[in-house]
C-alpha cells in the first residue's frame, strides 16, 4: 500500500502523459505507471493538435517538418523529391509525368478539405448517433452544416472517397507508379490491408490530418519526451500494471513485478483496450467482453533503426521504398497468408539530423527470418546496419478500418472513453481518434472524465 | 422520316428483366409502351438457350431469389408462367475428403455443423437471426428513391431525415451491426461469429459474387447481406431455380407486360437516343428507323446508356467524367456443361439428394483468397471458386432423358486478362475449371458431352453488359445509393429531360431483383402526373 492518488494513468506514451497532465491541471493527484524502464526516445509520428500544445504549455515541443518531405528513388538512379512548396512539387512531378503534375494542386486541395473535416471530428468525442440529448444533436447538426458549407464537391468526396481503396482513388487521378506507390503507402500505414482494399483512402486522409495541402506524411515530434521532461506528474517505470476491479468498480492497479497495489478511484488506461479489459473480463457483460475480444489489432509493422557509416547521399529526410501500388499489394499478399513480405514496404525517417528510424510493413507475428536482409537489400546497405523490432500487435491498439473508427472505436457504443467498469477509462490509441494523432485521445478522454 | 411516324408514350431500351419490369409497370398505368431488344429474344442476362441439341441452359444468371416479392405480386407473374423450384442444399467438398453441408432441414444442418464445431452450431442460429433482421432493416432502403445529401430541396432533406430516423430506430446493437456489414470484409465479419474455416469460406463466397474483391477485402460483407435479401415466398435466403431456367422469369415478365398492352420488339437494337433542345424525343434504331416517344428509358448499364446512346455534348462534363469513372471490372465466368451422367464427388460418393442442391467449391478462405490473388494481377484463377448446380435434377425438361446439364458459375476471370482474352485463353480457363472439378469428383471429365465457356468478354459481347459485370456496375460502397450511378443522378432521371435510366446500374442494382426497374417506373409515373 502506498500513498493514495486521485487517478492512476497506465502507460507513459503520448496519450497517457497528455491525459495525466490534463488531469493534473484539473487539480488531481496523478501517478503514471509505465511498464518500460527506459524512456522511449523514438519520435512521435502524427499531428499534435495545437490545442494540446497550448493547453499544456509544451514549450519544449519540437515539430519536425522536413522539406522535401519525401524522397522516392526512381529507376535509373534519380529521385522524385516532394516539397512543401506546391510549385516545386509540381516541377518535380512534371519530370516523371506532366499529366500528374497538372493534377497535383487540385488533388492536394481536395484532400486537404477532407482532412480538415477529420481534424474537426478528432478534437472531440465521436458523434453519438444514438443520442437524444439536444446538445449532442445540435453538435451533430452543426457538424453536418459545417460539411455542407464546404460545398457540394466536399459532400460527394466525403461519401465517395472514405470507403474507397486508396489504389482506386489514386488511379482516378494519377498515372505514375512511383507517385502512386509513395502516396498509396500512407493509405496502408498500420493496416492489415493492401492498397486495393476499401477504406484505405480513409486511412490515407487520417494520416494527412494536420499537414498542409500537398504534404502526405505526418509531422514528427518529440511529444512524449517533452511531456516526460515537464515533471508535473510522477511517472513510475519498470512495472506492468493490471487494473483492479470489484463489483463493477475500478479500485486501483496492481504492479506485476513488485506485487504492489496502488489504490485510486480513477484508473485511466492508455494501454490497448483488449489488454486493459481482458484481465477483468469476469467483471464485464459477456456481450461487451465479446466485442472487446473482436477488436482487430493485427500486427503488421516492424520499427527499427538504420545505422549508416556516413550521412546518406544524396541526403533525404524521409525515404520511401514503395515503387508501385502493385508492389504494396504483393507485400500485403504475403501477410494474408501469415508470411513477412518478400519485398517489404520500407520507409526511413530521419530525426534530429542524423537518427534514422525504420518503418517496415508487412510483418505479421511469427519468425522473421531474413527480414533484416531483405530490408537491407531494399535500402542498399549491409544487413548488420538494420535493427528491427517486430510488433506483436497493432501499434495503433486497433486497426483504423472503417468498422473501428468514430463511434465504433474501441468497441461499438463505447466510444466515449468510459467503460462498463465505473471509474475505469480508456485514453490510448485504441480509442477515438486512434493512432497517428498523438495526444488527441488523451485530451478527449481527460475532458470526458472532468 | 423512316419507320412510319410511330409514336409511343414511352420507349424502353433493352429487354432485360429491369427493362421489362419498367415497361410492365408503365403499361399497367395505361401508357403506350414499346420495348426494344437488340437480341432475338428478351431476357438480357436472364435467358435460357438450347446451346446443344436437347440441352437447355440458363446462359448467365442461374438462380433466382432476389426478385422483389411486390413485383411478383403486382405483375401477377405466377399466372404468366413463373414457377420457382427450391434449391435445397449446399455441399462444400473439402480438400481432406470431408465436406460441409447445409440442408433444407434446419436441424440436420445444425447436426452437420456440430460435427465440425459445437461452438459454430450454437452461433449459427444467432447469426441467422441477425442477418434476417439486418436484411429486413435494409429492405425499406431498397424500395426507396435515394435522397441526395448535397441538395437543399425540401424533398431531399425530408428523405435524409426519414433515413436518419429509420437507422436510429434500429437501436444501438443493430445499428452497429449494420455499420460493420457496410464496411467490413466478409472474412473479418464471419471471424467474429465462427471458427470453422470451411464454413467461413462457403459463407464468404456469397460476399464475392460479382465483385472484383476477395473474401478479405472490406466491402464484401455488404454483398453478403445483399444476397441475404433473397426472399422466396417470404422465406429469407431461399434460393431457387425458375422452371425453364431464368429465361422463363424474363418470359413471364414479358408476358405480363404484353398483357398490360406493352409491345416488345426483338432484333431491334437502338443506335442513339434522339435529343432535341435538351429533351429526349425518341430513338434511332441500328437499321436507321426512327421512333418517337414522349419519354425514353434505358435499361442498359450506365456506360452504354450515357456514353454510347447519347452524345457527350448533351451531358454536363462533370457527369460524363463521373460515368467514365464508374467501375465495372467483370470478374465472373460461366461454364455450361452437357453431361452423359452425373458426376460423383469424393466427399459424398454416389448420386443422391446432394445433386439437387449446389456444390460450392470453396474449401477454405485461403483457397478463395488465392483465387482472387490470381485475378488481381490479371490472370484467371488457376483453382477458381465455383458454384455448381445441376438444373436438370430439379427441372428434368432442361436435358434429354437420362442426361444432365451442369451450370458452373466461376470466379475469378478478370475482364482485363493479361494479354487479352483469346480463344486459346478461353479454353485454358475452361480447362482450369474442369480440372478443378475433376480433383473433387474424379471421373467427371469422362462424362462431359459438350462444354461452353463464357468469359466476361463473352458476357459483354452477348448481353452488352460493360466489361461483363453481372451487376451492371460493381456493388462497391462508393457506387451505391445516392452515388449509383453518379452523385446527384441516382433518382432515375438523367441530365437529359424525358430520358430515364432503369437498369441494375441504378439504385439498388444487382441480381435478378427488379427493384431498379420498378422504382424507375414509379418515378416516371410520378413525374408525368
Amino acid at each position: 500500500m502506498t500513498a493514495s492518488f486521485d487517478a492512476i494513468v497506465i502507460g507513459a506514451g503520448a496519450n497517457g502523459l497528455v491525459a495525466a497532465h490534463y488531469l493534473a491541471r484539473a487539480g488531481k493527484r496523478v501517478v503514471v505507471v509505465e511498464q518500460h524502464q527506459v524512456v522511449d526516445h523514438s519520435a512521435d509520428i502524427g499531428w499534435v493538435p495545437p490545442r494540446v500544445i497550448r493547453d499544456l504549455g509544451l514549450s519544449q515541443l519540437r515539430l519536425e517538418q522536413p522539406d522535401p518531405w519525401l524522397t522516392v528513388p526512381l529507376d535509373g538512379g534519380s529521385t522524385l523529391e516532394l516539397s512543401r512548396d506546391m510549385g516545386r512539387s509540381v516541377e518535380a512531378i512534371r519530370r516523371i509525368s506532366p499529366a500528374d503534375a497538372a493534377k497535383w494542386p487540385e488533388f492536394s486541395r481536395r484532400m486537404r478539405t477532407l482532412a480538415g473535416v477529420l481534424e474537426k471530428l478528432y478534437l472531440a468525442p465521436p458523434p453519438d448517433i444514438e443520442t437524444r440529448d439536444p446538445r449532442e444533436l445540435a453538435r451533430i447538426g452543426g457538424l453536418g452544416l459545417y460539411v455542407r458549407r464546404l460545398g457540394k464537391q466536399a459532400v460527394i468526396d466525403l461519401a465517395r472517397i472514405l470507403p474507397m481503396a486508396i489504389a482506386e482513388l489514386l488511379d482516378d487521378w494519377f498515372e505514375s507508379d512511383a507517385l502512386k506507390g509513395a502516396l498509396g503507402a500512407l493509405g496502408i500505414w498500420h493496416l492489415k490491408q493492401g492498397p486495393r482494399s476499401g477504406g484505405t483512402a480513409f486511412n490515407f486522409l487520417h494520416h494527412h490530418a494536420g499537414s498542409p495541402a500537398g504534404v502526405f506524411r505526418p509531422v514528427r515530434s518529440n511529444l512524449t519526451q517533452a511531456l516526460e521532461g515537464m515533471k508535473r506528474v510522477e511517472v513510475r517505470r519498470g512495472n506492468r500494471a493490471t487494473v483492479l476491479a470489484k463489483n463493477g468498480r475500478a479500485t486501483g492497479v496492481v504492479l506485476e513485478k513488485s506485487g504492489e497495489t496502488i489504490l485510486a478511484p480513477l484508473v485511466v488506461s492508455s494501454a490497448p483496450p483488449r489488454a486493459t479489459l481482458d484481465p477483468i473480463a469476469i467483471e464485464l457483460d459477456p456481450e461487451f467482453a465479446r466485442a472487446v475480444r473482436n477488436i482487430k489489432e493485427r500486427a503488421v509493422v516492424a520499427r527499427g533503426t538504420l545505422t549508416l557509416d556516413r550521412a546518406p547521399s544524396p541526403s533525404y529526410a524521409n525515404l520511401c521504398i514503395a515503387p508501385s501500388l502493385d508492389y504494396l499489394e504483393r507485400a500485403y499478399d504475403d501477410a494474408k497468408y501469415g508470411r513477412d513480405s518478400a519485398a517489404p514496404y520500407v520507409e526511413v525517417q530521419r530525426f534530429n539530423g542524423n537518427r534514422l528510424e525504420l518503418h517496415v510493413q508487412f510483418v505479421p507475428p511469427g519468425r522473421h527470418e531474413g527480414l533484416a536482409e531483405r530490408v537491407a537489400q531494399a535500402l542498399n546497405v549491409r544487413s548488420d546496419q538494420v535493427q528491427l523490432q517486430a510488433a506483436e500487435a497493432s501499434l495503433y491498439h486497433g486497426e483504423l478500418t472503417l468498422d473501428q473508427i468514430l463511434f465504433m472505436r474501441p468497441v461499438p457504443g463505447w466510444s466515449r472513453y468510459r467503460t462498463p467498469i465505473q471509474g475505469l477509462y480508456l485514453c490510448g490509441s485504441g480509442t477515438h481518434p486512434g493512432g497517428g494523432i498523438p495526444g488527441a485521445a488523451g485530451r478527449n478522454a481527460a475532458a470526458a472524465i472532468a | 422520316m423512316k419507320g412510319g411516324g410511330e409514336r409511343y408514350d414511352a420507349i424502353v431500351i433493352g429487354g432485360g428483366h429491369n427493362g421489362l419490369i419498367t415497361a410492365a409497370y408503365l403499361a399497367r398505368a395505361g401508357k403506350s409502351v414499346l420495348v426494344l431488344e437488340r437480341r432475338p429474344r428478351v431476357g438480357g442476362a436472364a435467358v435460357t438457350e438450347e446451346i446443344f441439341p436437347g440441352f437447355k441452359f440458363t446462359m448467365f444468371s442461374y438462380v433466382v431469389s432476389l426478385l422483389r416479392p411486390e413485383i411478383i405480386r403486382d405483375l401477377d407473374l405466377p399466372r404468366h408462367g413463373l414457377h420457382i423450384l427450391p434449391l435445397e442444399s449446399t455441399v462444400t467438398p473439402m480438400e481432406n475428403g470431408d465436406y460441409l453441408a447445409a440442408w433444407g432441414d434446419h436441424d440436420e444442418t445444425r447436426r452437420e455443423l456440430y460435427r465440425h464445431s459445437p461452438r459454430d452450431a450454437e452461433a449459427y442460429d444467432e447469426y441467422g437471426r441477425l442477418m434476417h433482421f439486418m436484411a429486413q432493416a435494409v429492405k425499406p432502403i431498397l424500395s426507396m428513391v435515394p435522397p441526395d445529401p448535397t441538395s437543399f430541396s425540401p424533398g431531399d432533406l425530408a428523405g435524409l431525415l426519414k433515413l436518419g430516423k429509420h437507422f436510429r430506430g434500429l437501436g444501438g446493437e443493430r445499428l452497429h451491426a449494420l455499420v460493420k456489414l457496410m464496411t467490413m470484409s466478409s472474412a473479418d465479419f464471419l471471424d467474429e461469429w465462427f471458427e470453422t474455416d470451411v464454413l467461413k469460406a462457403t459463407k464468404s463466397a456469397s460476399g464475392i459474387i460479382g465483385t472484383f474483391l476477395g473474401p478479405r477485402s472490406p466491402g464484401t460483407a455488404y454483398v453478403l447481406l445483399h444476397h441475404y435479401m433473397g426472399e422466396l415466398d417470404g422465406v429469407f435466403r431461399a434460393w431457387g431455380f425458375a422452371k425453364g431456367g431464368t429465361g422463363a422469369v424474363s418470359e413471364s415478365i414479358a408476358s405480363a407486360a404484353r398483357a398490360f398492352g406493352a409491345e416488345i420488339r426483338c432484333d431491334a437494337g437502338v443506335a442513339k437516343v434522339l435529343v432535341r433542345n435538351g429533351r429526349a424525343s425518341g430513338v434511332v434504331l441500328e437499321n436507321g428507323d426512327e421512333l418517337e416517344a414522349s419519354i425514353v428509358v434505358s435499361s442498359l448499364d450506365p456506360r452504354r446508356t450515357f456514353l454510347q446512346l447519347l452524345d457527350s455534348k448533351e451531358l454536363p462534363d462533370e457527369f460524363v467524367s463521373d460515368i467514365r469513372r464508374f467501375k465495372f471490372r467483370g470478374s465472373s465466368g460461366k461454364v455450361n456443361i452437357a453431361l452423359d451422367s452425373l458426376p460423383s464427388f469424393t466427399c459424398m460418393p454416389g448420386i443422391g439428394r446432394q445433386h439437387r442442391g449446389a456444390f460450392s467449391i470453396s474449401p477454405s478462405l485461403d483457397y478463395v483468397e488465392r483465387a482472387y490473388d490470381d485475378a488481381k494481377y490479371g490472370e484467371f484463377s488457376r483453382r477458381p471458386y465455383m458454384d455448381i448446380v445441376f438444373p436438370s435434377m430439379i427441372d428434368p425438361g432442361m436435358a434429354p432423358p437420362g442426361k444432365h446439364v451442369m451450370s458452373i458459375f466461376v470466379q475469378y476471370a478478370p475482364y482485363k486478362l493479361n494479354g487479352g482474352w483469346t480463344d486459346a485463353k478461353r479454353e485454358a480457363f475452361g480447362d482450369a475449371v474442369v480440372n478443378t472439378v475433376e480433383s473433387f469428383a474424379p471421373g467427371f471429365k469422362a462424362k462431359i458431352l459438350h462444354r461452353q465457356v463464357i468469359t466476361p468478354l463473352d458476357i459483354e459481347r452477348i448481353t452488352g453488359l460493360s466489361e461483363g459485370n453481372i451487376f451492371a456496375g460493381e456493388l462497391a460502397l462508393h457506387q451505391l445509393f445516392f452515388l449509383r450511378p453518379a452523385p446527384g443522378w441516382a433518382k432515375f432521371a438523367t441530365p437529359v429531360r424525358n430520358f430515364y435510366q432503369c437498369g441494375s446500374g441504378t439504385h439498388p442494382g444487382g441480381g435478378i431483383m427488379g427493384a431498379s426497374g420498378r422504382l424507375a417506373a414509379l418515378r416516371i409515373l410520378k413525374d408525368g402526373r
